[in-house]
């Protein structure tokens, strides 16, 4: 087994337009694809949401990545649609594959976020929406170590496979139980390096002061201004339909016959 | 003479990581049985790339790796850990039992033993290692060095014929030093075969056969280690400095003492200026 598909996750250093776009749009992005993703449960309108998504991807490069991310997703998409197709009798099918584009919408937005947003920036931003430095910093540090752990869990199980561990075990139970040899190295150095990095933080005066001044600074550019306007159209245009139904198109809630 | 199959066959084998950055170039390599083998060279040198080939943790992309004749692509990792034990740098990456007996319980769980023969392993392991006394109590509690005994307990209770140790000496007190290198010793009069990457160049001198350096994901020179790590160019070319007896030579060398060249050793080198000194003060 392999961790690469938390790569789908992690910050990814280009040169593209979604690249230098202030991490607060990118922010607005994801929150308001998520609630795109929540209004409806009709197949159609989550289908052309996610095509929507599409020129964002393209535009920042994140092809590879993007088909990564949905991928390692293969699993959840199959039991989803296993669930819903044998306990709901009425369109099973359809709401399951509904299901499934509504999940890959708020994966792909989500992971276009963590693969453009340098972790640094997504501290000054936050900041400069006044959240605490303490809490704004700690949610970056968070970030930051995503890629850490990922490896770490991945050194992790080439240690417990070096004696003998075995990946694959045939039932729920034992897949459980199988977890532990995993889970318990994992959490134990990663509560380790949080103190270690608490105390490497107070070491350098973290928090000594209460202002704090930044060697990097954000600005919101023509083009930011440009895509939040897009979005937030966006998104009111699609509540506008979602509760004005007579506007929703009769196409509009088409369904599979199963 | 019969020509003796290698234990380990390496055949130009090659491996990049996903983004695109190569870890082993061409890298061909044979190693026998009961050999004692030290494999050095900088950071990002590929030593620890190299090594995980050998249990199937990391399939090249091209060339074969034979252990004992059979090419190991199509085994599985765990079974060639039944062949090849590794001991990753930090110990705490596999600790998670309750208990120390657990822990090693858990390392022989799929070795086909009864109860009495595991039972019996732990008594003697334990034994072995100095941790009868922490038996019961849980490896989180260990200090880092005994962590670092417990975790090549962990795989020297499995018996492999092939050993393999990540930075050993690291973070070890000089009588931790001493128990390891006791450790190998015994292991090596047993008929095992020990591949150590390690960046302590006094240890290596010292007491290993062998030398590989890596450099680039290469390999730069294979052979004795008192002829590599003397050998000027390729110290350097691997980012390493000379073993102090040998730079304590080129001193003495310096003002006017020369020193026989089949002095490698600090046993060697004391006798060589005792006898040096006597026969000075004698003369005069």
């Amino acid at each position: 087994m392999s961790l690469e598909f938390l790569n789908a996750f992690k910050f990814l250093r280009k040169d593209t337009i979604i690249h230098r776009l202030d991490p607060r749009v990118k922010l607005i992005f994801a929150i308001v694809y998520t609630i795109n993703a929540l209004m409806f449960t009709e197949m159609i309108p989550l289908f052309l949401i996610f095509l929507s998504l599409i020129p964002f991807i393209l535009l920042g490069k994140l092809v590879k990545q993007w088909i990564k991310s949905i991928r390692s997703l293969a699993f959840l998409f199959i039991f989803i649609i296993v669930i819903n197709t044998l306990f709901i009798t009425n369109n099973g099918f359809s709401f399951s594959i509904a299901m499934i584009i509504r999940i890959s919408i708020m994966i792909s937005a989500f992971s276009i976020f963590f693969l453009t947003v340098d972790p640094n920036d997504l501290a000054l931003s936050l900041i400069s929406m006044k959240i605490p430095y303490e809490f704004a910093f700690s949610f970056s540090l968070a970030f930051r170590f995503v890629p850490t752990i990922a490896n770490e869990a991945q050194n992790i199980i080439d240690s417990q496979q070096s004696r003998g561990y075995e990946m694959q075990k045939k039932g729920i139970i034992n897949q459980i139980k199988n977890l532990f040899p995993l889970l318990v190295p994992l959490i134990i150095s990663s509560i380790k390096r949080a103190f270690n990095v608490a105390e490497a933080l107070e070491s350098r005066a973290f928090g000594s002061k209460k202002e704090r001044t930044f060697y990097f600074s954000i600005h919101y550019t023509k083009t930011d201004w440009i895509f939040t306007f897009i979005l937030c159209f966006i998104l009111l245009g699609l509540i506008f339909i979602r509760f004005q139904i007579i506007i929703m198109p009769e196409w509009f809630k088409w369904s599979l016959p199963l | 003479m019969e020509a003796v199959n290698p234990l380990i066959l390496i055949d130009e084998i090659e491996f990049s990581y996903p983004n695109n950055t190569f870890a082993l170039r061409n890298i061909s390599l044979k190693v026998n049985k009961g050999e004692l083998i030290s494999i050095m060279g900088q950071n990002g040198a590929g030593k620890t790339t190299l090594i995980r080939t050998l249990n199937g943790l990391i399939r090249p992309s091209t060339g074969s790796i034979y252990i004992k004749g059979e090419k190991i692509d199509s085994k599985s990792v765990a079974e060639l850990s039944k062949i090849v034990g590794i001991i990753f740098q930090n110990p705490m990456h596999q600790l998670f039992s309750n208990t120390i007996e657990e822990e090693l319980k858990f390392s022989m769980k799929n070795l086909d033993l009864s109860k009495e023969e595991i039972k019996q392993k732990i008594d003697v392991i334990l034994n072995k290692f100095n941790l009868e006394k922490y038996r019961d109590r849980s490896p989180f509690n260990l200090s880092g060095g005994e962590a670092k005994k417990l975790a090549i307990a962990s795989i020297i209770c499995r018996d492999p014929e092939i050993i393999i140790f990540d930075e050993p000496t690291l973070g070890q007190d000089a009588k931790e030093i001493d128990f390891f290198l006791e450790l190998i010793h015994n292991e090596i009069e047993k008929g095992k075969t020990i591949v150590m990457v390690t960046h302590n160049i006094e240890f290596t001198f010292e007491n290993i056969p062998r030398i590989i350096l890596m450099a680039n994901g290469k390999i730069i020179a294979d052979g004795p280690t008192e002829k590599v790590l003397t050998n000027e160019f390729l110290v350097k070319k691997s980012s390493l400095i000379l073993p102090q007896i040998q730079q304590f030579k080129q001193g003495l060398k310096e003002i006017g003492i020369k020193v026989p060249n089949e002095i490698f050793k600090l046993n060697d080198m004391i006798m060589f200026l005792n006898n040096y000194l006597k026969i000075k003060l004698s003369k005069e």
